[in-house]
């Protein structure tokens, strides 16, 4: 055991965190504690089944389920009849966007998205297409960001869901929300915005924003993994077709009993969103500053992708000129840092979504997301700028050796 | 009297004369057409749920948060559904088309 590499997981401790600094808090974040605490009772003594109505074990795990709609549903501006409980993001986006073009398919067939959205929403666009709806995904600016006079020419009264994300789960950009959502109403088509990289991180309000459905991903906010929840607007009524046949629960939109700890820990993980978010952002937002700032006074030929401004607090997208980002983490075991997303990171090829603006394949080659979450520190900023600096500067004089 | 055509199952078209007044479920119910009604036109059930023809929807006006909560419920929704104890005639619905739904959801048991 001596020769154990120390950057992998022991698996004979269970419970011993992974050594590093994680800096990949858009692939999925801690569950922060007060959730944790607050969902275990309802694993052993309050297991009830949410969904029985004849007796107390199920009246209680219906009240935490329902506690939890709300809590969730007051951080977005929602009323709690209009959130469903699903697995999380990817079934959330699937059924909104699946389920709105297929209920109107005969008079609404038309879909409508981006280049640079989610693989999940990508490829139930896709599916849609197989089965004959017409479907446009509209390409994005150098910025990241849609533009919205061809979005305007794009939807029509044919169309039935445009869906576009709140922040890119690469490169952070925040899109015009009120905005696309004034286009959809103009025609009539519902506007499905993936929120996933955004709930519990920017203020949303989906009466103010006008947006009809929205996802919801726990696990993105110190919430559990296996659960999260979609927006379906009440008035006007958005109609969904069902993806999953059975009880009814979940307004006949997901059936399915729900899994009551975790919707205490969505619930939970809502509650303290809503108490820290302005805090939380503001901290994160210095946290990136020093980040960026430490690289940028270490080392030359950084550059920042997507928007630099009209972005979330936690996100760092860059290129390294003259780096491979695979080398460059390879370098650096203990720092937990991603390039692309981690949901498409078995293919090894340059991000779809860094091509998407536009941007050459050797600068997509070279370019690696850090994330910084709630539970980062600064001192663990300045170590990863330390360690950033020092392998950045020896692969490019390793490369620059080679290449004589 | 106004007429009103339910659109049966079977695709047979029945039309009958329907007294202003009643609900598209009562007229329904006074000639043996095959609508349920469980809840006898207090919102509590979807088994009266008829596709109402495309050109005569936006005629009858919007379903109150009410009817869409049990519209929720109904089996074969279309985006121009309703419950039909919600429909009451008038003249100016003289000619209404109303389809049944190939299958009926009885929440009720």
């Amino acid at each position: 055991m001596a020769n154990r590499d120390d950057s992998k997981p022991n698996p004979d401790k269970a419970n011993r965190r992974p050594p590093g600094i994680y800096l990949d808090n858009q692939a999925t974040t801690p569950t922060d504690p007060k959730v944790v605490e607050a969902m275990l009772p309802f694993f052993t003594e309050r297991f009830g089944n949410p969904h029985s109505v004849h007796h107390a074990f199920g009246w209680d795990a219906e009240e935490a389920v329902e506690k939890g709609r709300a809590q969730l549903a007051a951080l977005i501006g929602a009323t709690p009849r209009e959130v469903i409980f699903t697995s999380g993001a990817t079934e959330s986006n699937n059924l909104a966007i699946k389920g709105a073009a297929r209920f109107h398919r005969e008079r609404r067939p038309h879909v409508v998205t981006l280049a640079s959205e989610h693989k999940c929403v990508l490829e139930s666009v896709r599916q849609l297409e197989r089965e004959g709806h017409p479907v446009t995904i509209l390409p994005v600016g150098g910025d990241g960001l849609v533009d919205l006079d061809l979005l305007a020419e794009t939807v029509t009264e044919e169309t039935a869901v445009v869906s576009i994300m709140a922040v890119n789960n690469e490169i952070g950009v925040i899109q015009p929300l009120a905005e696309i959502a004034a286009i959809c109403r103009d025609k009539g088509a519902y506007f499905h915005c993936d929120a996933a990289q955004a709930v519990g991180k920017i203020p949303l309000d989906v009466a103010a924003l006008g947006i009809d459905l929205l996802s919801i991903s726990g696990h993105k906010f110190y919430g559990p993994k296996g659960i999260g929840a979609l927006y379906v607007r009440r008035r006007p009524r958005v109609r969904l077709q069902p993806m999953i046949d059975g009880g009814g629960q979940e307004r006949g939109l997901r059936s399915g009993t729900l899994p009551t700890p975790l919707c205490v820990g969505l619930g939970t993980a809502a509650a303290i969103a809503a108490e820290v978010m302005v805090e939380e952002a503001g901290r994160i937002s210095a946290l990136k500053t020093r980040l960026l700032e430490g690289i940028k006074g270490r080392l030359s030929g950084v550059a920042l992708n997507g928007h630099a401004t009209l972005r979330v607090a936690g996100n760092l997208n860059l290129a390294f000129e003259g780096v491979d980002a695979e080398a460059l983490m390879r370098a650096m075991p203990r720092l937990a840092v991603s390039s692309g997303s981690a949901c498409t990171s078995t293919a090894v090829e340059p991000s779809y979504v860094l091509r998407a603006l536009g941007l050459d394949d050797a600068r997509a080659r070279s370019s690696i997301r850090l994330a910084i979450g709630r539970f980062n520190t600064a001192a663990e900023i300045d170590t990863a700028v330390e360690e950033l600096a020092t392998q950045v500067t020896r692969l490019r004089a390793e490369g620059s050796a080679a290449a004589e | 009297m106004p007429k009103l055509t339910f659109i049966e199952k079977d695709g047979n078209r029945r039309e009958v004369d329907a007294p202003v007044g009643l609900s598209v479920m009562e007229v329904a119910h006074r000639f043996d057409v095959d609508i349920e009604g469980a809840c006898e036109g207090s919102l509590a059930c979807a088994t009266c749920h008829v596709i109402v023809a495309e050109d005569w929807y936006a005629k009858i006006g919007e379903p109150s948060d009410d009817e869409e909560d049990m519209l929720d419920l109904a089996f074969g929704l279309k985006p121009t559904s309703r419950l039909c104890c919600q429909i009451v005639m008038t003249e100016e619905l003289d000619g209404l088309v109303v389809q049944l739904p190939k299958e009926v959801n009885n929440m009720l048991g």
